[in-house]
């Protein structure tokens, strides 16, 4: 499903040049669920974003569903995320002005779905939003405007979903409610996860676990040895 | 397609972020249609109204007639034509008769306007379009009462007779005061040969009358102009009337100039708009791009919000422009006399092409800069904006604007004038308050305490958006101080400012022994004259012993020298003369010896080169006066009462055989009393202004009305400005003032400093405003109006007053709810 090879990132801040990193290569296969972490600024958000196609390689392929999105340019990568990507912030990333049914909408639309509303609605009602869809995300609670960007990641059906930090600025128990809704989800819809995070609890749901220090990329078989 | 783009556009609407931009465009295009329309019809009714005194669209006059080809020539171009023939003769009515002037008309005239007539003298008048049938006579009332005869009698001319059927109550070409002096009657051309008395060498003045579309009248005036000789003179209305010609040209510059301030207004406003806009769609679109939106996705998405926008703003400012015309015109209405042209679809399309050119300059920016936001920007908030992109959108932007004023005013070197101005001003504003900021802080930042020190801060930190907020505030207050100034000064040269009861008929040739016959009139019928003036006629003929035909520098041909002018005398300076040098006569027996002193009006002295001491030589029917100058005086010569170039003291003219003048106030309802005095005083020459005076007070009126309402749609122009400043800064102030709040500061502290601020930037604005705008004024006075050039002092207390109370009211209503929002929503909100 994911490939990486040889992947470096540099970036120049300040006049000094900064590789954050240093020539990774991965596979992650079809239905896997994958926990990137790392300390911070180690480069776990760099990766997501390459991993996306949100951002250019410095050097090295990335290969989406048999695609090198490295090659491509913006527009070509984000044909790609349209069709195969979802993703879930730590920040939400509601659009303010819309509803929590048109927010679950936008990226249906943006994929051409027949009817997106109703699509919507539905995977509302699996994130037990059934009768928030006429609320804002400003009178939503932080809890509630992650089960809503859970439901707009899902809606898609992507084959694959990215989280950066999903729990990262919730509670422990709001934050256990939407990991479990996560991966329900997940596990209903077969979707590959590539999940960032610094919550040891969180990496340990995951089946295989990365962690990225000093620009290179670590395998690891168990959170316990990933060392947190 | 376009559904999907309307629910965008309804969500995008819900949020707030296009409340502000929709509401500057459609704004934008009511006033831009507002204006347009408004001016455009208002020209064409005042140009129509002004056309009524040609009673044509151009006037050919001439002394002799003109060959037929010409008419022939102007009628195959599809030009309308009449001919009139003035010339003076007597009437005769039984045993009366009386010298007349008299003009042929033919059966076309008037090509513009109508004849008032009635069968009752002096009576309502009824409007017709066309003169007199052959064998018909219409004469003025009073010309009737000369005559002795009724409505409907008979009166011959020449070797003619005529039916008197109607008498002449108006006229729309009816001239100046020398033309009226006259009692006036009115024939058909086909009967001026039968009356023989034209003849070879007899003294007619002829006037062709033409009227067509413009472009008729240039191609036949192209043909004409080689054709004419010295003797024939080619008139349109500005020549025919300058003062009606000054005063149309000043207000259509009048308009123009704030139609083009209203449109840059509008514009800056448009762009403050999107450009906050497209701020706060940033992180919006990195979410839609991650969703997986294209660039182009992202365009259309934006861009066709805009265009639907565009199109809605087009819509509601259309109708709200047609609205604000209505509204004008009907705020008018008493003051229009004649129909206002109808609307046309030429504002809605100036509007139409300003909203669409306003957003493609404006808005469309901040929206393609939009669609190259980085996706990365969900996972890491970065700077996107490059300050070579905020420079390129500027520069679109200041183009835009001159594309559109000169566009929308069609005069480039107005635009350019404009613009350059606006930007120096700008320029120089923006590196003053830069500096000002900087020396502020480091003078007070130690000593501040408290909400002084908060607003120092916010103002520092803020500096280069102060700085361009200030300029822009700075600029609207310096239009609006400009067109403020430049109303009032207009309007003072222009209004009449007669009172409603100033003297509206002049009687002249009365005699001394008439005086008190006339008196008692005057009384029994509770009429307010304006006093009786000794009149004298007599001919200026040497100036300190020099013939004046022989003074060098002196146009001995000027109408104001080369006639006989009338000579009066009073004890006292009369109520509205000023006296400009020398002194009034105390006690006029001990002075009147061989030469006798005598007060000159003061543009006659200066034309004549007279001063205080000058002596001068009158010729009163044939009798020799040498008086000399004693004062120089000013006067009002549209105060509507008698008003003399000369004057002498008491009895010194007692010698020379004259006659007396009066003017009174008589309201046309009474005018019927006109007959009865003329019938008392047959000898007395009536003068009727009061239709000249309505048709100037109509005029006048309708034009400061007008450029007050004006004026008005500018001030909303220039508030949008200034909110749509105090909106920008609004999410950066939301946060700030949040943490402050959390940090413990409390509601009074941050309000105090937040009016500081405001009242700050308001202040430096007005300021900088008054000395702008004093500069423009200049510009615009000396260049654009040909005015004199004044300085406004008055503007440097009420510009900065009006900026300091603005900024607060706007920062006091805009910025409520950055106190009342709870800090934690604000901070939540943030990330």
């Amino acid at each position: 499903m994911i490939r990486v090879n040889n992947l470096c990132k540099t970036v120049v801040t300040g006049g000094q040049q900064l590789d954050i990193l240093r020539g990774i290569s991965f596979e992650i296969k079809a239905g896997e669920s994958v926990a990137i972490v790392g300390a911070s600024g180690a480069g776990k958000s760099t990766l997501l974003g390459l991993l996306a196609g949100l951002d250019n390689a410095s050097s090295g392929d990335i290969f989406l569903h048999e695609q090198n999105i490295s090659r491509m340019n913006e527009d070509e990568r984000a044909a790609v995320r349209a069709r195969y990507v979802g993703f879930v912030f730590q920040s939400f990333q509601l659009l303010p002005g819309m509803t929590a049914l048109e927010n679950v909408m936008l990226p249906l639309e943006l994929a051409g779905h027949r009817s997106p509303a109703a699509a919507a609605q539905t995977y509302l009602d699996k994130v037990g939003l059934s009768d928030r869809g006429g609320h804002y995300p400003r009178v939503l609670s932080g809890g509630e405007q992650q089960r809503v960007a859970l439901a707009r990641a899902f809606a898609v059906n992507p084959n694959i979903l990215f989280a950066d930090e999903p729990t990262g600025n919730l509670d422990e128990h709001t934050g256990q409610r939407i990991v479990d809704l996560l991966f329900e989800l997940n596990s209903q819809s077969q979707t590959t996860l590539v999940l960032v995070t610094h919550e040891a609890s969180l990496a340990a749901c995951c089946e295989r676990v990365l962690t990225i220090h000093d620009g290179q990329l670590h395998e690891h078989s168990s959170v316990e040895s990933a060392a947190l | 397609m376009i559904t999907r783009g309307l629910r965008y556009l309804v969500r995008a609407w819900r949020g707030g972020e296009l409340k502000l931009l929709g509401f500057s465009l459609a704004l934008a295009v009511a006033i831009v249609s507002g204006i347009a329309g408004f001016s455009d019809r208002l020209s064409r009714s005042m140009e129509q109204q002004s056309h009524h005194f040609l009673a044509a669209d151009r006037v050919l006059k001439t002394a002799r007639t003109i060959p037929d080809g010409w008419l022939d020539e102007a009628t195959a171009l599809g030009l309308h034509t009449a001919t009139i023939a003035s010339f003076r003769s007597m009437i005769y009515a039984g045993d009366g008769m009386q010298l007349a002037s008299i003009r042929a008309v033919s059966d076309s005239y008037p090509l513009i306007g109508e004849l008032g007539i009635s069968e009752t003298l002096f009576g309502p008048p009824m409007m017709r379009s066309a003169g007199p049938k052959r064998g018909e006579i219409w004469m003025d009332s009073r010309l009737f009462a000369l005559l002795n005869i009724e409505v409907g009698g008979e009166a011959s001319v020449g070797e003619s007779d005529f039916t008197a059927n109607q008498a002449l109550i108006s006229e729309p070409d009816q001239g100046g005061m020398n033309e009226m002096l006259a009692p006036r009657g009115m024939i058909n051309f086909a009967d001026l040969a039968a009356t023989g008395v034209v003849q070879p060498g007899s003294l007619v003045r002829y006037r062709y009358l033409f009227a067509g579309s413009a472009e008729q009248l240039a191609a036949y005036e192209q043909w004409l102009s080689p054709k004419l000789d010295d003797g024939q003179r080619w008139q349109d209305v500005r020549d025919g009337q300058p003062a009606m010609a000054a005063t149309l040209q000043r207000a259509e510059g009048y308009l123009l100039l704030a139609a083009s301030l209203g449109v840059a207004l509008a514009g800056a406003a448009i762009a403050l708009a999107a450009r906050r806009y497209g701020e706060r769609n940033t992180d919006s679109v990195a979410i839609m791009k991650a969703l997986g939106a294209s660039r182009r996705q992202v365009l259309v998405h934006y861009g066709g919000q805009l265009c639907l926008l565009s199109a809605a703003a087009i819509i509601l400012g259309g109708l709200g422009g047609h609205g604000l015309q209505w509204v004008l015109f009907a705020s008018l209405g008493a003051l229009i006399s004649v129909d206002i042209p109808p609307a046309s679809w030429r504002p809605l399309a100036v509007g139409a092409v300003t909203a669409l050119g306003c957003t493609a300059v404006f808005a469309m920016p901040p929206v393609w800069a939009l669609s190259k936001v980085s996706p990365m920007r969900v996972l890491r908030r970065g700077n996107d904006e490059a300050g070579a992109a905020l420079l390129i959108s500027a520069l679109i932007g200041i183009s835009g604007i001159g594309v559109l004023m000169w566009w929308y005013s069609g005069d480039a070197l107005l635009t350019a004038a404009v613009l350059i101005a606006a930007l120096v001003t700008g320029g120089l504003a923006s590196a003053l308050v830069l500096l000002l900021i900087s020396a502020a802080r480091r003078a007070l930042i130690r000593g501040a305490s408290g909400a002084l020190r908060i607003a120092l801060a916010a103002i520092y930190r803020r500096r280069v958006s102060n700085a361009f907020q200030v300029a822009s505030f700075a600029l609207s207050l310096m239009v609006l101080a400009s067109l403020g100034v430049l109303r009032t000064s207009l309007l003072d040269d222009w209004r009449l400012q007669l009172p409603a009861d100033a003297p509206n008929h002049f009687l002249i040739n009365i005699q001394a022994s008439e005086i008190t016959a006339l008196n008692s009139f005057f009384e029994q019928h509770q009429l307010k004259d304006a006093g009786l003036f000794p009149m004298v006629r007599g001919r200026l003929s040497h100036i300190d012993q020099q013939k004046i035909s022989d003074i060098e520098g002196i146009d001995a041909q000027d109408g104001s020298i080369n006639r006989e002018i009338n000579l009066s005398w009073a004890a006292d300076l009369p109520e509205d003369n000023r006296l400009q040098s020398g002194r009034w006569w105390l006690d006029a027996n001990t002075e009147v010896g061989d030469v006798i002193p005598v007060s000159v009006e003061a543009e006659l002295a200066e034309s004549l080169q007279l001063k205080v001491g000058s002596e001068l030589r009158f010729n009163i029917g044939g009798q020799l006066l040498n008086a000399r100058v004693s004062s120089t005086r000013s006067l009002d010569w549209t105060s509507m009462r008698p008003n003399f170039y000369f004057m002498f003291p008491p009895n010194s003219l007692e010698n020379y055989a004259g006659s007396y003048i009066t003017s009174f106030y008589l309201p046309t309802e009474q005018k019927r009393l006109l007959a009865d005095l003329l019938r008392q005083f047959p000898t007395l020459t009536l003068i009727e202004v009061d239709t000249l005076i309505q048709q100037m007070e109509v005029i006048v009126g309708q034009v400061s009305t007008a450029i007050g309402l004006v004026l008005i749609l500018v001030v909303a122009c220039a508030l949008l400005v200034a909110v749509a400043n105090v909106q920008a800064s609004l999410d950066s102030r939301l946060h700030e003032n949040a943490i402050l709040r959390t940090l413990g500061a409390s509601k009074k502290l941050i309000i105090r400093g937040l009016l500081i601020e405001f009242a700050a930037i308001g202040l430096l604005s007005g300021l900088l405003a008054a000395v702008g705008s004093n500069i423009a004024l200049m510009g615009v006075q000396y260049w654009v109006l040909e005015m004199e050039v004044v300085w406004h002092g008055t503007v440097f207390v009420i510009a900065p007053l009006v900026g300091v109370l603005t900024m607060c009211i706007l920062a006091a209503l805009s910025c409520r709810q950055l106190v009342t929002q709870p800090p934690l929503v604000v901070l939540r909100q943030a990330f």
